[in-house]
């Protein structure tokens, strides 16, 4: 399986759900997307995941950090 | 006050019909997110209980502060309450304060009835959907956040109940959007200095009021336990934690205890935000769970939120002005009301008589200087005393016939600014507007001009219209 958001690889299942195996949900280790079986195909297909919101695996790194990380104490002398 | 916590407050609002229940089984997606939606646009704006979701086991709260009828209820006020009568009657409920909370034993706490440290999936109690379409994955939109301050762990003031959104990523891992001017940031920022986790408890299903306070932004050092007993008129009920010696809400459905892993930052979102558009993804902090507690059979209160208004909106709207009109009201004892129910206070609207020439301006860049305000706030429009800021008609009126541009109207560049505002560029930066709308006094001065008089009799013959009007929908 492949990430719809990132194209990702590393997909893992998430959870089925908990009464009568009505679904599952995945989760992408890259971009840490999830999404359930039971969504539309412009959710779960790579390849009809809207544009606008596809996340480029290799430049995740780069995003801002909410909130930064401070320095540590001892660092600070 | 009539509810102890939200069991209780569905019934109310069930016996006033303000609550419908769905009693067919939906799909989480995108039945809940269109009930949702669907909630604040009828006219009641009732809250709404789906008892089946498909593939899970618990039932959804959703839009239970959506609409002025439901926050007069949990105010304990009629539910027909103008918006300006329940800004005076919250008013009046906030010099209360403090009333400080009870705690009671585990035993006791409804919120302890079921306990779970081993095999944690949060998809076996929460009934977790996906709020909007672009969402990184399904959200707690409504929790409230415990954490302490871990220099000063024992005060209870430095505690803060604040709500933040959580992104479920794995069984027992969720993600977490502290921004720097929030007082969990505070918190984290100084476990993070000394490399420690950050113990924070993420309550679900709460006390209306409590939700109501946990999206107050209240000072640092005050405490929103307080502020929700002063409010009630009775103190609120809180427990221990289970670890982390944290105080949590004896009577919430469901709380899930972790910590935030230190100096780590993981990719989180996008979510469609409360300005109504998506806020993209960023590397932000994640929380491991290790304990669940909940009543039994919980309710999870989730919360829609999407092009205003929806019920986020109810919950930053009259908790946003409260707090601003009594930080201006201080030093400035002209002011009389404050509106900052547009997009949690990035439109405000302060209605003020004027001591002296530029008072209205003054006023405005006191505003621009309060906690709140200053990254938050980006119109400021201040009125003359005699109009109703909630009215936009009226307020209307000002900016047309008090505003000379040339003079009344103000640019602040490059100020703080909310980076979920979509036009802070960049983000966390943007430009301040204030329009002076109060009439000039002096030493400043204006063409002479006289306001039209109230006719004679009219309140007579408002009562007396209203009560004919009311006699006949009877």
């Amino acid at each position: 399986m492949i990430c719809p958001r990132c194209d990702s690889e590393k997909v893992n299942l998430l959870t089925k759900s908990p009464v009568g195996g009505a679904w599952e949900v995945y989760i992408c280790e890259t971009c840490c997307f999830s999404w359930r079986s039971t969504e539309d195909d412009d959710i779960k297909d790579p390849n009809k995941y809207d544009k606008r919101f596809k996340i480029d695996k290799d430049k995740i790194s780069e995003l801002d950090q909410i909130p930064p990380i401070p320095a540590l104490l001892e660092e600070k002398n | 006050m009539a509810y102890k916590d939200l069991r209780e407050f569905l019934a109310l609002l069930e016996k006033e019909n303000q609550l419908v229940r769905i009693k067919e089984e939906v799909m989480p997606e995108p039945d809940l997110s269109a009930i949702g939606k669907s909630a604040p646009s009828i006219e009641s704006a009732p809250a709404v209980f789906v008892e089946k979701i498909k593939g899970y086991k618990n039932s959804v709260a959703l839009n239970v502060h959506g609409s002025w009828q439901n926050h007069a209820l949990m105010l304990g006020l009629p539910k027909n309450t103008s918006i300006k009568e329940q800004f005076f009657a919250l008013d009046e409920k906030w010099s209360k304060y403090p009333i400080k909370p009870v705690w009671v034993n585990k035993e006791q706490a409804p919120v302890k009835e079921v306990k779970i440290t081993t095999d944690i999936n949060l998809f076996d109690v929460l009934p977790l959907f996906r709020v909007n379409k672009y969402d990184g994955g399904f959200y707690i939109s409504k929790a409230l956040i415990v954490s302490k301050d871990p220099d000063d762990p024992d005060n209870l003031d430095k505690q803060n109940a604040g709500t933040y959104r959580i992104q479920v990523k794995g069984k027992d891992l969720v993600g977490i959007q502290p921004l720097p001017f929030h007082d969990i940031a505070i918190h984290l920022k100084k476990a993070e200095e000394k490399n420690q986790p950050l113990p924070i408890a993420i309550c679900i299903g709460n006390d209306p009021v409590l939700n109501f306070m946990s999206s107050t932004p209240v000072e640092y050092a005050q405490s929103e336990y307080d502020f929700a007993g002063a409010l009630k008129g009775e103190p609120i009920e809180l427990t221990k934690s289970e670890q982390g010696n944290l105080d949590v809400p004896a009577r919430s459905e469901i709380i899930l205890e972790g910590y935030i892993i230190p100096r780590e930052r993981k990719i989180e979102g996008p979510f469609g935000e409360f300005p109504g558009s998506y806020s993209g993804a960023r590397l932000q902090p994640e929380v491991r769970i290790h304990t669940i507690t909940h009543r039994t059979n919980p309710i999870f209160e989730n919360l829609y939120l999407g092009m205003p208004w929806t019920e986020i909106d109810y919950l930053l709207a009259l908790n946003t002005s409260l707090p601003l009109y009594r930080q201006l009201k201080r030093d400035f004892p002209e002011v009389v009301a404050v509106n900052a129910m547009y997009t949690h206070g990035m439109g405000v609207i302060v209605s003020t008589k004027s001591r002296f020439g530029g008072y209205g301006k003054a006023v405005a860049m006191r505003l621009l200087s309060t906690p709140h305000g200053m990254p938050y706030s980006k119109i400021v429009i201040i009125v003359d005393e005699f109009v109703d800021p909630f009215n936009l008609e009226q307020v209307m009126w000002a900016l047309t016939t008090r505003v000379r541009v040339d003079k009344d109207v103000v640019t602040i560049p490059f100020a703080p600014g909310m980076p979920l505002d979509p036009s802070s560029e960049p983000a966390g930066m943007h430009t301040k507007l204030i329009i002076d709308a109060t009439t000039p006094v002096a030493p400043d001065k204006a063409r002479d001009t006289e306001l039209l008089d109230v006719p004679k009799k009219t309140e007579f013959w408002l009562n007396y219209l209203k009560n004919i009007a009311r006699s006949e929908v009877n």
